[in-house]
């Protein structure tokens, strides 16, 4: 049970080149692989193909195989795919269907387009609302929210399709601390309540640091470092790979560098 | 079972209110099919009965209504927004209406003439039945209600999607002008002075509008795909406006109205 | 050898001082967004604003170029009131990066992109062309002169936009969240332009959500929270213990080497280095 990325390389329609591979890869239910890279590494590439979308709704060419619980992406329709795999993207209004007056039947559109009855389309939507911590937002206008709120919404409406697994680019990337800091609350708790796998990619490290169990860093489409995220973070080829370590990894290099010694102590204040 | 208890049904299954914003009130409760009936037939009255009648009539039962349904100040709003039409309408008819011998004075070159006059108040008052009408179907017709009673009636969620998100869109692409605007400015482009500078400032202006949604559509297409936009079979609707025997009568009767008054127009009893 | 204040494609001029005289705003729809700010920039200044989403940060910036007008106060420029200046005017002295690239790019070649702002300014021929060239080097994008912008991705477009406002050579410079969705190379290049802006006495302000580069290249940090300042000084003062339960109250963290040092007791330590020196000066974990 898992997202298998096997041998993967995928190329754009109409491009030359792959622009992600060899990959291989594996998102486990109830763990968080996280992924790190620089910009045009290929990670958002990489989301789209675990997602099945690519090639299915984008075209392109894929060698390898893209496995979503044992079965082959290739043969899913993309409202199958859907309920198995969320996707979510960095820009919150792009997201949204800009056709529902209130949150509510924004993050029942997923569930509506499904055909399921309205009694299980209501359970769905408060269910996905807790999960993500928005109750409270459910009478509330889509248009009209905070970049938290609406990625909050966005991610209420992938839950509501149950999915087992969670794909995520860059969700964070526009928004303030507290915004940042509440998206990555909700993702700790939908991994504990419903023991989902999740795939995320993130610029920020801290946040990576806080909530991924493994990490993966991609160069050029490629894997170039795997491993327990503690373990990645820490690397010192992270920073010629175009990533910038964590807070408290840079600080222990700062510190270090200056010929002093890394305490428990100051390893504990750094926490 | 009929419309009206399928309200009651939904209320059961535990949809909060702001979701049902069952819409209530004199003529706002009406169906939209019903009240888009009624404004058809009153456009066909204004145009189709000959003389003062058509128009007069058509007017005067729209400003009862309107007062009724406490819409009264929006139908004023909509005829001050008419004036400038009006006028010109008023001032071409009045100098300029062809074959018009009957002249009310003589101001140098100027002639205005008794026909000139009547031509123009009787098509003044066709205009302003018509955008009346218009209005005030809109006025009392949430764009949601409309939607749905249409999906009701079979539009599939393609058609939804499109209607809903190019009303969403209007509001959302003049926001976006604005920070394009901003930003175009900030760089120096001139929107305050001279015209023939500020004509350059076309393609700045109106090029990212284009790239922008460009861009998007990749990306919104995938959200779409993400919340399983293109399942197979009917959406399932969660608020459906009610249509009562009322309605349906009123519908028959717009219906048996238009029959009637473009026969007795063809058939010459109206002169 | 370059005089301080002046480069190689022309010097910069003078910075004015900005001054924020009781200015509030409120927008059409009656929402307020500043209340009675008033605060004094003088020329050179580094300025990081900081707080949360809807505190008031980016009404205030565009003060500074008359894309808003205050609903009362005034905004002053070296002592003149701009109330009456054009925005196209004010463009001269005051350069304005916004957020997102996708809302400006529209020329089909990167050089055109970032020619517009200084053509738009009357500077042309050969000047035009060492502007926009060293705005490009400024930045990294060398390379893309010719490249289409909408085929660089994301980060890269949004360092394009930066160079197209260098390029005007503005003594005023402010940036509206530089390294927002910026990789860790961007934010090296973001925080180089920084540097260079300030090193040539420019007025830098930017808004920032993110603490370790405002407290890093900042000599002055603005706390804003719903349309007010609540601290203002320099990162010692604003990311020190003391004014912790006001950034909370704005929503805000410390950075992490500000927390570290308070726990070890070291007091105020904003930044990496900071700590280090105070763990140094402390005799510290030597062996």
């Amino acid at each position: 049970m898992a997202i298998e990325l096997g041998s993967v390389r995928y190329r754009y329609a109409g491009s030359a080149s792959s622009v992600l591979g060899p990959i291989d890869l594996r998102v486990e239910p109830g763990r968080v692989v996280g992924v790190a890279g620089a910009n045009e590494s290929g990670k958002s590439t990489l989301c789209l193909v675990a997602a099945g979308l690519a090639p299915g709704v984008i075209g392109g060419r894929l060698e390898g195989s893209v496995r979503i619980d044992g079965v082959d992406a290739a043969t899913l329709r993309p409202h199958e795919l859907a309920q198995r795999c969320g996707l979510l993207f960095q820009h919150a209004s792009t997201q949204l269907s800009h056709t529902t007056a209130t949150v509510f039947e924004e993050v029942a559109f997923g569930p509506c387009n499904l055909g399921l009855p309205v009694a299980e389309v209501v359970t769905r939507v408060w269910w996905a609302l807790r999960t993500a911590g928005i109750e409270p937002l459910a009478s509330r206008d889509p248009a009209r929210l905070s970049g938290g709120q609406g990625q909050l919404v966005a991610l209420a409406s992938v839950l509501a399709l149950r999915p087992r697994y969670l794909i995520l680019d860059e969700p964070t990337s526009e928004l303030d601390p507290a915004g940042t800091q509440l998206v990555a609350e909700a993702l700790e708790r939908i991994v504990r309540e419903t023991g989902a796998g999740i795939l995320l990619v993130e610029h920020k490290t801290d946040v990576l640091a806080r909530i991924a169990d493994e990490v993966v860093v991609l160069d050029h489409g490629a894997v170039v470092l795997s491993g327990s995220a503690a373990a990645v973070l820490a690397d010192p080829r992270l920073a010629e790979l175009g990533v910038e370590p964590p807070a408290g990894v840079r600080l222990e290099r700062a510190v270090r560098a200056s010929g002093l010694e890394w305490s428990a102590e100051l390893e504990e204040a750094v926490e | 079972m009929t419309l009206s208890s399928v309200a009651s049904a939904a209320v059961i299954s535990g949809l909060p209110d702001y979701v049902i914003r069952e819409p209530r009130g004199f003529y706002h409760s009406l169906n939209p099919a019903t009240k888009l009936s009624v404004a058809a037939l009153e456009v066909v009255a204004a145009f189709v009965i000959p003389g003062w009648l058509g128009p007069g009539l058509v007017i005067a039962v729209l400003l009862a209504t309107a007062a009724a349904s406490r819409t009264l100040r929006g139908l004023m709003v909509i005829g001050l927004a008419a004036l400038p039409l009006v006028v010109s309408i008023m001032v071409v008819n009045l100098f300029v209406l062809p074959g018009a011998s009957d002249p009310i004075v003589r101001i140098g070159p100027l002639a205005p003439t008794w026909s000139g006059l009547w031509f123009g108040l009787m098509t003044t008052a066709r205009l302003l039945a018509f955008s009346s009408a218009v209005a005030l179907a809109y006025m009392t017709t949430p764009i949601d209600d409309l939607l749905a009673d249409l999906a009701r009636r079979g539009l599939g969620r393609r058609g939804m999607f499109v209607i809903g998100a190019a009303v969403q869109m209007v509001p959302r692409t003049i926001e976006r002008v604005g920070e394009i605007t901003d930003a175009q400015r900030a760089r120096g482009m001139d929107t305050e002075g001279r015209i023939w500078r500020r004509a350059r400032g076309l393609v700045p202006l109106a090029a990212p509008v284009v790239f922008g949604a460009l861009a998007e559509v990749e990306e919104r297409t995938m959200a779409l795909e993400a919340r399983g936009f293109t399942a197979p079979g009917r959406q399932t609707l969660l608020r459906v406006p009610a249509d009562r025997s009322i309605d349906r009568a009123l519908r028959w009767l717009a219906l048996a109205g238009v029959v009637a008054v473009a026969a007795l127009r063809l058939a010459g009893r109206m002169g | 050898m370059t005089a301080p204040g002046s480069t190689a494609a022309g010097s910069i001029a003078p910075a004015p001082s900005v001054e924020f005289e009781g200015v509030s705003f409120a927008y059409p729809d009656g929402t307020r967004a500043l209340e009675e700010v008033s605060l004094r920039i003088e020329p050179g200044e580094s300025v990081a604003v900081i707080g949360q989403n809807g505190s008031g940060k980016s009404t205030l910036v565009r003060h500074l170029n008359g894309l808003l007008r205050p609903t009362a106060g005034r905004v002053l420029l070296e002592g003149r009131d701009i109330r009456r200046e054009h925005v196209a005017g004010l463009a001269e002295r005051v350069g304005l990066a916004f957020q997102n690239p996708d809302r400006q790019l529209f020329a089909g070649r990167v050089s055109a992109e970032v020619a517009f702002g200084p053509r738009n300014l009357g500077i042309r021929g050969q000047q035009l062309e060492e502007r926009v060239v060293a705005a490009l080097e400024a930045v990294g994008l060398g390379g893309e002169a010719a490249s289409n912008p909408y085929d660089l991705g994301y980060s890269r477009r949004k360092l394009l936009a930066l160079a197209s406002v260098l390029a005007m050579r503005t003594p005023i410079l402010v940036l509206d969240e530089p390294t927002t969705g910026q990789d860790a190379r961007g934010v090296v290049r973001v925080r180089a332009v920084v540097e260079r802006a300030v090193g040539e006495g420019r007025t830098v302000i930017a808004i920032s959500h993110d603490m370790s580069f405002v407290a890093e290249c900042f000599r002055r940090v603005v706390v804003m929270r719903a349309g007010r300042v609540v601290v203002d000084g320099g990162p010692e003062v604003v990311f020190g213990e003391a004014a912790w339960p006001e950034l909370r109250a704005a929503h805000l963290e410390p950075p992490r080497a500000a927390v570290a040092g308070a726990r070890l007791g070291l007091g105020s330590t904003p930044t990496d280095a900071a700590l280090v020196a105070a763990l140094v000066a402390a005799g510290r974990g030597r062996g």
